[in-house]
């Protein structure tokens, strides 16, 4: 017993002094751990915590130890091109990618151009990758996914009409434009189309003009802080359609129903990732993403961050090297399985370098998020307003 | 007009004057101050801040409900604003006017930071139970929180009101904004009423922080917004006049709330700016100020 105690220590220790011998592998890595995106940056730590956990538990890559570097883009466009100006000159192989579009799509083109691979792993602006670059690889499903999930829904229910609230950022014009587009091949009219600025906060006239109508479905697109605050002027309005939904983001995030309470109640919402799916591993990632954020729920934000550090371990090993040139081919012919879902980058529809991923709704039914599409998450039925 | 139609005007038009209110609330502060000391407040907003982070900080430690932080936020507005005009626009002396530009610029700036370091820059909000309870009149629904922020207004003007005509103080108050040296004449300590009226102003844009802060969430920069809004009302009413800024906040909230249901919410904010261009184009002294002829 001792004996094979002391040669597995001897033994782990040998590869681990391997491993040390030519010091960690550094992966870049940009999220916002500040500012207003900072609730979906708590989640992507999560994440890519636990992801680095597996790869190194399972001996790195190469031989050697896996890290992060992370930087922060403080929620703001011109942090963020700092933070990957900085991350280039330190010499990392690729680098992780986030998040909200409007600051992701900057960083990522400015990494093309430094010819330095961006995986994106969160944001779903359909521009990332439509027409995207050779150097910029998505992971995650396209803000068209967000609205063609929500919008089945409405199909398969019957809705006639339906009404789209967004924000005017880069992420919630391209789910409502994509929006837009599938209602018209699915013959559902849009009776009202309103987009908002930052920091509006009161959303009342809008959602007077909306009950007016009296739509099936209403859709909403927005971040944290305007999810909560749309869903409770649209209780306090008496705005009635036969569903709610949210594209995702805000939405999707626990404190939403939270913050929310009672007004999130019945609310479908499209999201990217969710426990009940049944990949090989998702249950085990759930359970340590949960560990990872003390307790909370994870939303789909931390599932992607992990699938993102497997996925940068393997194209590296794969690559055989760190060399940027080497892991943007490797990251080409990638076909893996992870706990968040299969990834394979693809050329289709205009998309370039785009893992093709269907997305999955949930409702919040008593307070918390069941899934209610599609089929392959064995459903719960869908509770309507009316 | 139809029922349905009918219905949506009346309610877009409730709500319109409730969110006025608010409006008028912090407009008010920023008009008292104008007309007492001659004083523009560029932290007004960051003042309101303070208000919903007070009443953030309570709910989240002691969970104490948000309309009694009132009890804590508008004396500490108070005794801020005291001490604000005593350490800092008190010395300005004769470049009081220009001066307090610059000082209640840098006030706001260290405010908004306070802020951030303290809470983080993320949007928090709180959930109360009545925070979408709402009251049916006539097909018109009307939020509880939303009204109870109007009956706050109206109760914090009236009170402002009792107090500038029917007490002493408001006497020595209104002297000092018509002739300064006139009251210091008479016997007024027109330094102590300075800094009670920025003290009074301080404690009003709290008082707003915290009736606004079970309808909307809080973050170090919401001020911003608010002071842009203050600024609007008050020229809408003409600077320094404090039943101008009442109409003005009340006319504000009704041109946001119908030019939004009407025309499109994409410019929203543009409806109340170009009313602003629109009163300092035509009517500079505002809506309801006297015409100042000058010699």
């Amino acid at each position: 017993m001792r004996q094979t105690l002391t040669l597995s220590l001897a033994l782990s220790l040998s590869a681990l002094s391997a491993a040390q011998a030519q010091g960690p592998i550094k992966i870049g890595a940009i999220t916002s751990i500040t500012g207003r995106f900072a609730e979906f940056g708590k989640m992507q730590l999560a994440g890519f915590k636990v992801g680095l956990d597996e790869v190194n538990r399972r001996g790195g890559v190469l031989g050697r130890r896996v890290e992060l570097v992370i930087e922060d883009n403080a929620s703001d466009v011109n942090k963020g091109l700092a933070a990957a100006e900085r991350l280039v000159n330190a010499g990392v192989p690729l680098v992780l990618n986030e998040y909200s579009s409007s600051l992701v799509k900057a960083q990522a083109q400015y990494l093309a151009r430094q010819k330095v691979p961006a995986l994106v792993f969160s944001s779903s602006g359909d521009d990332i990758t439509k027409p995207g670059s050779d150097y910029i690889f998505r992971l995650n499903q396209p803000a068209t996914e967000y609205a063609r999930a929500i919008l089945n829904i409405f199909r398969d229910h019957k809705f006639k009409t339906m009404a789209i609230i967004a924000g005017t950022g880069a992420f919630e014009k391209s789910v409502a434009d994509a929006a837009q587009d599938i209602a018209k091949e699915y013959g559902i009219t849009v009776v009202e189309d309103q987009r908002y600025d930052k920091g509006l906060t009161d959303f009342r006239p809008v959602l007077n003009r909306i009950k007016a109508k009296n739509p099936d479905g209403i859709l909403m697109v927005s971040y944290a802080e305007d999810s909560v605050t749309l869903m409770r002027q649209a209780r306090e309005v008496g705005v009635k359609p036969r569903l709610f939904a949210g594209g995702a983001a805000g939405f999707a995030l626990p404190e939403f129903v939270k913050d929310a309470g009672s007004a999130a109640e019945n609310v479908v919402t499209a999201t990217a990732w969710i426990p009940q799916l049944r990949y090989p591993g998702t249950q085990k990632l759930n359970v340590e993403l949960k560990k990872a954020l003390g307790g909370q729920d994870p939303s789909y934000h931390a599932a992607q961050a992990y699938a993102a550090v497997l996925v940068a371990a393997e194209a590296i090993r794969r690559a055989g090297s760190t060399d940027r040139e080497k892991v943007k081919a490797a990251l080409n012919t990638l076909n893996m399985q992870t706990a968040f879902g299969p990834i394979q980058f693809k050329d289709f529809n205009g998309f370039r370098n785009q893992n093709p991923l269907t997305m999955i709704a949930q409702q919040v039914q008593n307070g918390a998020f069941v899934p209610v599409y599609p089929k392959s998450v064995v459903p719960r039925p869908i509770k309507f307003e009316r | 007009m139809d029922q349905v139609a009918l219905t949506a005007l009346l309610q877009t038009l409730a709500q319109g004057l409730l969110t006025g209110g608010l409006y008028a609330l912090i407009g008010t502060g920023l008009s008292l101050i104008f007309g007492v000391m001659q004083v523009i407040n560029f932290a007004h907003g960051d003042f309101l801040a303070i208000g919903m982070f007070i009443t953030l900080a309570l709910f989240r430690t002691f969970h104490l409900d948000p309309y009694f932080s009132l009890l804590v936020a508008a004396p500490f507005g108070f005794a801020l604003g005291f001490v604000i005009q005593r350490l800092v626009l008190a010395r300005l002396g004769d470049r009081l006017r220009e001066g307090s530009m610059l000082a209640t610029l840098g006030l706001g700036l260290i405010i908004s930071n306070t802020l951030l370091l303290t809470f983080g820059a993320q949007p928090q909000s709180i959930n109360v139970p009545y925070a979408t309870s709402t009251f049916q009149l006539g097909g018109v629904q009307i939020s509880i929180p939303l009204l109870i922020a109007g009956l706050g207004t109206a109760v914090a003007i009236g009170g402002l009101n009792l107090l500038l005509y029917r007490t002493e103080l408001g006497r020595a108050i209104r002297a000092t904004a018509q002739n300064p040296l006139g009251a210091e004449l008479q016997g007024v300590k027109t330094g102590s009423i300075q800094a009670i009226v920025f003290g009074l102003g301080v404690a009003f844009a709290a008082i707003a922080g915290v009736l606004l802060m079970p309808l909307l969430y809080a973050f170090p920069t919401v001020g911003e917004n608010y002071t842009t809004k203050a600024f609007i009302v008050t020229v809408l009413g003409g600077l320094g006049n404090l039943p101008g800024a009442i109409v003005g906040g009340l006319v504000l909230g009704m041109i946001e709330s119908l030019g939004a249901f009407y025309i499109s919410n994409n410019y929203r904010d543009a409806y109340g700016l170009i009313a602003f261009l629109l009163v300092l184009l035509l009517r500079p002294e505002g809506l309801f100020g006297r015409t100042v002829k000058r010699v």
